[in-house]
């Protein structure tokens, strides 16, 4: 890595706009008062003090939990419904109409409907993330599905390719750049979801600590979970998803 | 000696009828050329005789055999179409290897396949780029290689080099014409272009405007004049395409 890489990387303009966010930040937080708007520094030390008790890890590590079950059932069930898209005709009008209807109603319909459901459990979040995200990844599969070429197919039939070479050597690889993205919009989609269910009834989470933190007065709290959260996004886009996509787009 | 490929009244109707009556027989070796004004049904009869699409009337015997579409039958054919149809995601090697898993090859002779058959297309040393990495004529020829690979019995090719530039066009035909003085294939080729037809075909199959009927079928073997013969085939094209255009009520 050379150093004259750095300033580029570290895209000046944007420090730049990021100094003059904390200078007026620290401003109105001294003008205002630490209940409404602590100081960046406080929000720093916030930080420092969860990763040094390790509380980041705790309450980090449930929401992903919730969200891996959650969000994995949803990837899942697209993953079939794409699949049942693929096959049948029939399937494709009644999972169109299905994905319709689901991408219209709100996340609060959903954290109502599983407290009602499942009570104050772990449960609430998952299936709150998970009926959220489903339409999301499954549009995705769906229209890679449909845009998967015929004459490719076609070409499998020629050389009298089985059904199921068709399919590893033709559907899924053109379908998989749909299922990254509709997975990378899902997971953000995930984490912004699950957060908000998990101010109810459980005692874990992201969602929860930032809620009680509130709650105690603790309001740089709220600041520094709310950082969490960013820096999560943040790197699993970059980590895993960038990654992904990268891998599978080596042919281009 | 028995035909190779016999095309037997073959007709086909779509919201038109687009083909009215078409019979030819193919020797085993032969290198037919299929010329024809635009429009006029050459795709349609290839898709036909590669058993891609059903006939309306008449049928295709290949070795005596009748092709029906979507049947698997066990007369290998290649076919060659006007896009080369690789798989983008796969390197040009793994495209013509494989086509060879349903002839129950292992995975080394596939790869040893499908190296010497890029070879011989030209194409050694490019056997683990990607298509989108190479030109469309190098495209083209890793698709007329994957056809060959699989040895078929005939081998379908349907204005394989229209999206090529004269260049590439003119060493891609003498390429064509080279390998298959060196396989012995039974070649099927449909082009729009004359001159290519006359410089590379054994037999001139001539259709007419739509509804499609066979307007001449000439044996190319040097008997003609090139140049008359040319001259000959661009007038016949003329009035077809004059007549296609002032009688067919779609274009
Ligand atoms: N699948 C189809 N459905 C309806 N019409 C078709 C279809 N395929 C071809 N045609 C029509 O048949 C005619 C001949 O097409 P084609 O065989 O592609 O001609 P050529 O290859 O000689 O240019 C055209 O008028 C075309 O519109
Ligand atoms: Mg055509």
């Amino acid at each position: 890595m050379s150093a004259s890489r750095w300033p580029a990387r570290l895209h000046l303009p944007t420090f730049g706009a990021l100094l003059a966010v904390v200078a007026v930040w620290s401003l109105l937080s001294w003008r205002y008062g630490a209940y409404l708007l602590p100081s960046p520094l406080s929000v720093v030390r916030g930080f420092a003090d969860i990763v040094g008790s390790g509380e980041v890890w705790t309450h980090t590590g449930a929401s992903l939990a919730r969200i891996l079950v959650g969000f994995g059932g949803a990837v899942l069930v697209a993953v079939l419904t794409g699949l049942a898209a693929f096959l049948s005709r029939l399937a494709r009008g009644v999972v169109h109409d299905a994905l319709a209807v689901l991408n219209s109603t709100s996340v609060f319909v959903w954290i109502v409907i599983s407290i009602i459901w499942f009570g104050l459990s772990n449960w609430a979040p998952i299936f709150t993330t998970f009926m959220i995200t489903l339409p999301v990844v499954a549009s995705n599969i769906v229209e890679g599905v449909e845009q998967v070429d015929r004459r490719l197919l076609e070409m499998g039939d020629v050389y009298r390719l089985s059904g199921g070479e068709k399919f590893r050597a033709v559907v899924i690889p053109s379908t998989l750049p749909y299922l990254m993205a509709g997975m990378k919009v899902g997971f953000g989609l995930a984490l912004k979801v699950s957060v908000v269910a998990e101010i109810f009834g459980v005692t874990s989470g992201i969602g929860y600590i930032m809620n009680y933190s509130r709650e105690i007065l603790a309001t740089q709290m709220v600041f520094v979970w709310a950082l969490v959260m960013i820096l999560v996004m943040m790197l699993t886009d970059k980590l895993v998803f960038d990654a992904v996509s990268r891998r599978l787009a080596r042919w281009r | 000696m028995a035909l190779k490929l016999q095309v037997a009244g073959v007709g086909k109707d779509y919201l038109i009828p687009v083909i009215d009556s078409v019979a030819f027989g193919v020797e085993a070796g032969e290198f037919v050329c299929v010329l024809g004004p635009n429009g006029c049904g050459k795709t349609t009869l290839l898709r036909i005789i590669g058993g891609l699409e059903p006939a309306t009337r008449g049928e295709v015997l290949l070795d005596g055999k009748p092709v029906v579409a979507g049947d698997a039958h066990d007369r290998k054919v290649g076919v060659v179409f006007q896009e080369d149809r690789l798989l983008p995601w796969m390197t040009l090697a793994e495209n013509v290897a494989l086509v060879l898993k349903p002839l129950g090859l292992s995975p080394a002779e596939r790869r040893a396949v499908a190296r010497r058959q890029l070879a011989l297309a030209g194409l050694a040393g490019f056997e683990t780029y990607y298509p989108g990495r190479v030109s469309g004529g190098m495209r083209q020829r890793a698709a007329i290689a994957r056809a060959l690979a699989i040895e078929p019995d005939v081998l379908l090719m349907d204005e394989p080099f229209g999206a090529l530039d004269a260049q590439n066009r003119r060493i891609m035909q003498n390429e064509v014409r080279r390998i298959w003085k060196e396989t012995g294939r039974t070649i099927l080729f449909v082009t729009h272009s004359i001159e290519e037809a006359v410089a590379i075909g054994t037999t001139l199959v001539m259709m007419s405007a739509r509804p499609a009927r066979i307007r001449e079928l000439i044996t190319n073997d040097g008997a003609i004049p090139r140049g008359e013969l040319i001259e000959r085939l661009n007038t016949m094209i003329m009035e077809e395409v004059e007549r296609q255009q002032g009688g067919a009520p779609l274009g």
